[in-house]
């Protein structure tokens, strides 16, 4: 063959395959067949769906307790890296900076036909920030949010926790999921051959939204008061448990609520569900003597017994109904005033049978006891009031006394704050204001009043016989407050054996509910102890810690021996007892 | 000769006519195609623009939700506490004999009355 024939050949031979290209591409993008347009379009389409970033938990004063912040998934294409990386480096780079060990890296890393693993999730930014400085090939971080809550341990019961979906699980974190939740976005668009998308070819751009953001009418400075106290109490007594509320009597917010043992919402995974557990609304228990101040504020406000009439106290010991009633100091002939100062049992469980098993049950009814307050927390205990027709020839001597009854530590604040707050019951609010991402109030929270368990005239009755709980003689004398008049009632109650029936003989529930300043009531305090060592009366291991906290809250709130300032006490939309009303009660 | 040169000239003389129309046409599809690939070019130029900033935004707002969580951090008030601590500083509230209270007239009651006189509520 000659080179003109070489030459032909070798140009027929271009030519052929110039022309099967060319074919090629004109059925490509002329008339491609489905299945390959079908491809073509799956690998350029891109479709993300964002969701926005959850609303932000914040104190009464703006203060933030829990937000969403950036964090990093560390993932790793190990196919890329072996191919054009170098998995020596990459292994040696992320145990140099992540707490992990080299095998385990080694292990994930070395999967060639993988194009995807998950080497660490949630790095919070800082601790990648040296990692991406590295600019390693086949290491990609992925940005997801992660809630974050700033305080730490502060408030943890109150505010709970998101888990890792973000989905609200425990405290307001639950209970107002869906106004927190963010709304989703979608963005539907073309992606080019470096995966990167082609902004001309986004057809669908939704822009996700943020969720609302949620004031709480806690105080951050009196929930650290709160529990700083209670870490004093714990570390003296040793108790199981203990807890503490503090409440705004006139508007019935929540201004803390503290809670031990506690735990960090931050690694809420590593806390024992009963860490978690919020014992101001979710343990039940015999109230004790605290529950004197109820039964006798009732009895007083029917008119059945008066603040000088005088009861038999038997020296403290009385058989009724076959079983025998004790005072833990034997006293004779005390009026009702001093029933409740000297905390006698036998005299309240003779109030209690003056009164009538009906008007108890109905008194105690009324002051919010066996249903729940209505705060705006998950899991809140209603406790247990026994209809009459259940009770038993005693049960009535022992309502008086804190018995045959379980209540959670809110009802009681709840119901020793209507005495405070002239007869009338709050329902305590721990939601002070929603607020949308655009700063538009969404929801306002405001005072409501649900009952008037006793007339103003018996509350400020009340105030005075309690204010005497707290004087020399009384049984709450550690609570006193200098310069300032505290009214308040101690309780100790031995626990109920719940396995064995009965009550525990040295295992007790210690507890004191009070609010200051009697003059005009601002604040109503509760702290409890659950099985304390070494003290278990309410008057020694509660009142020192009630006393901790009223002293720091008065003074950090303003509140004079007057009461509060007038910004605390605003929105209110029924009339509280004037002062000079007050005054003539007591002249008369 | 001459017949030869006659010939050649009328050869010449035929001429053909511009094409105007088809050179319309085609100058007119040149500009179409051309502000295409510009527009296009240009909207390529924008939409890498557009996601600079979007990428510059969503960094921008994530350092500051970073710094309002980290200042929330630092107003803890457990972290004042140490603080204080941390420089030696003991602070404590005075103590009620050194507060002087000014009274508004009028509003003391009856019980801060008995209080301040006799020292108990009776």
């Amino acid at each position: 063959m000659n080179d003109k024939g070489r030459t032909l050949i070798v140009a027929l031979v271009i030519s052929a395959v110039f022309t099967g290209l060319g074919i090629r591409l004109a059925f490509l993008h002329l008339k491609p067949a489905a299945s390959t347009l079908s491809r073509i379009e799956t690998g350029r389409h891109l479709e993300v769906e964002t969701r926005g970033p959850r609303g932000r938990i914040l104190d009464r004063n703006g203060n933030i307790l829990a937000v969403d912040i950036s964090a990093r998934h560390i993932c790793a294409d190990p196919k890329f890296i072996m191919e054009y990386g170098d998995i020596q480096k990459v292994c040696a780079a992320l145990t140099a900076h992540l707490p992990l060990r080299r095998d385990e890296v080694w292990k994930l890393l070395d999967q060639p036909t993988r194009q995807y693993v998950r080497i660490k999730k949630f790095m919070r930014e800082k601790a990648v920030e040296p990692l991406q400085a590295l600019r390693l090939k086949g290491l990609i971080f992925e940005e997801v949010p992660i809630r974050n809550y700033p305080k730490g341990v502060l408030g943890a019961h109150l505010i709970g926790f998101a888990n890792h979906d973000g989905v609200g699980s425990a405290g307001i974190e639950q209970e107002v999921n869906s106004t927190l939740q963010g709304s989703a976005g979608l963005r539907i668009s073309q992606k080019d051959g470096r995966r990167r998308e082609i902004y001309s070819r986004r057809t669908v751009d939704i822009e996700p939204e943020p969720g609302a953001d949620v004031y709480l009418t806690i105080d951050q400075h009196v929930q650290y008061f709160a529990e700083k106290a209670l870490d004093d109490l714990v570390e003296k007594y040793e108790p199981k448990g203990a807890w503490a509320i503090v409440q705004n009597v006139r508007t019935g917010e929540i201004l803390a609520m503290a809670s031990w043992p506690t735990f960090d919402p931050n690694r809420f995974g590593s806390a024992p569900a009963e860490w978690i557990r919020n014992r101001a609304i979710g343990y039940t228990y015999e109230p004790g003597s605290v529950m004197k101040a109820m039964v006798i504020a009732s009895a007083l406000d029917a008119g059945i017994v008066g603040p000088q009439d005088v009861f038999d106290c038997e020296n403290g010991r009385w058989m009724y109904g076959g079983k025998a009633l004790h005072d833990s100091h034997g006293e004779g002939r005390l009026t009702v005033a001093d029933i409740l100062k000297k905390s006698s049992n036998i005299g309240a469980a003779k109030i209690a049978l003056k009164m009538g098993n009906e008007k108890l049950y109905q008194g105690l009814r009324d002051f919010g006891f066996g249903a729940r307050t209505g705060l705006d927390l998950p899991g809140e205990e209603g406790g247990i009031l026994w209809n009459p027709k259940r009770w038993s020839k005693i049960s009535a001597t022992r309502l008086a006394m804190g018995h045959e009854i379980n209540v959670t530590s809110m009802q009681m604040v709840s119901a020793l704050s209507a005495i405070a707050n002239d007869g009338v019951r709050m329902r305590p609010r721990l939601i002070q204001r929603v607020v949308g991402a655009d700063g538009e109030t969404i929801v306002e929270s405001l005072p409501e009043e649900i009952g008037r368990p006793i007339r103003p005239e018996t509350a400020m009755e009340m105030r005075r016989l309690l204010a005497r709980v707290t004087q020399p003689g009384g049984t709450g004398t550690k609570a006193a407050l200098q310069g300032y008049l505290v009214a308040g009632k101690t309780g100790t109650a031995q626990k109920v054996n719940l396995e064995e029936g009965g009550y525990y003989k040295n295992k007790y529930i210690a507890s004191f509910a009070g609010f200051l300043p009697v003059e005009n009531p601002a604040i109503s305090i509760m702290v409890v102890a659950d099985d304390p060592q070494g003290a278990h009366y309410g008057g020694t291991v509660c009142a020192p810690a009630f006393k901790t906290i009223a002293d720091q809250t008065v003074r950090y709130l303003r509140i004079s021996p007057q009461g509060f300032p007038p910004e605390y006490v605003s929105g209110l939309e029924y009339n509280p007892l004037k002062e000079e009303s007050a005054q003539e009660n007591y002249a008369e | 000769m001459k017949k030869k040169q006659r010939k050649k000239s009328r050869k010449a003389e035929v001429r053909i006519p511009f094409p105007m129309l088809l050179a319309n046409i085609l100058v007119f599809v040149a500009v179409f195609g051309l502000s295409y690939v510009w527009l296009c070019a240009q909207c390529d130029t924008l939409g890498r623009d557009i996601k600079r900033l979007e990428t510059a935004h969503r960094a921008a707002k994530t350092q500051v939700i970073g710094e309002q969580d980290r200042w929330s951090n630092l107003l803890a008030p457990a972290n004042f506490a140490r603080a204080l601590k941390h420089h030696h500083l003991a602070m404590t509230l005075p103590d009620e004999r050194r507060i002087i209270r000014v009274r508004r007239s009028g509003i003391s009651s009856a019980i801060t009355l008995a209080y301040n006189s006799r020292g108990r509520v009776e």
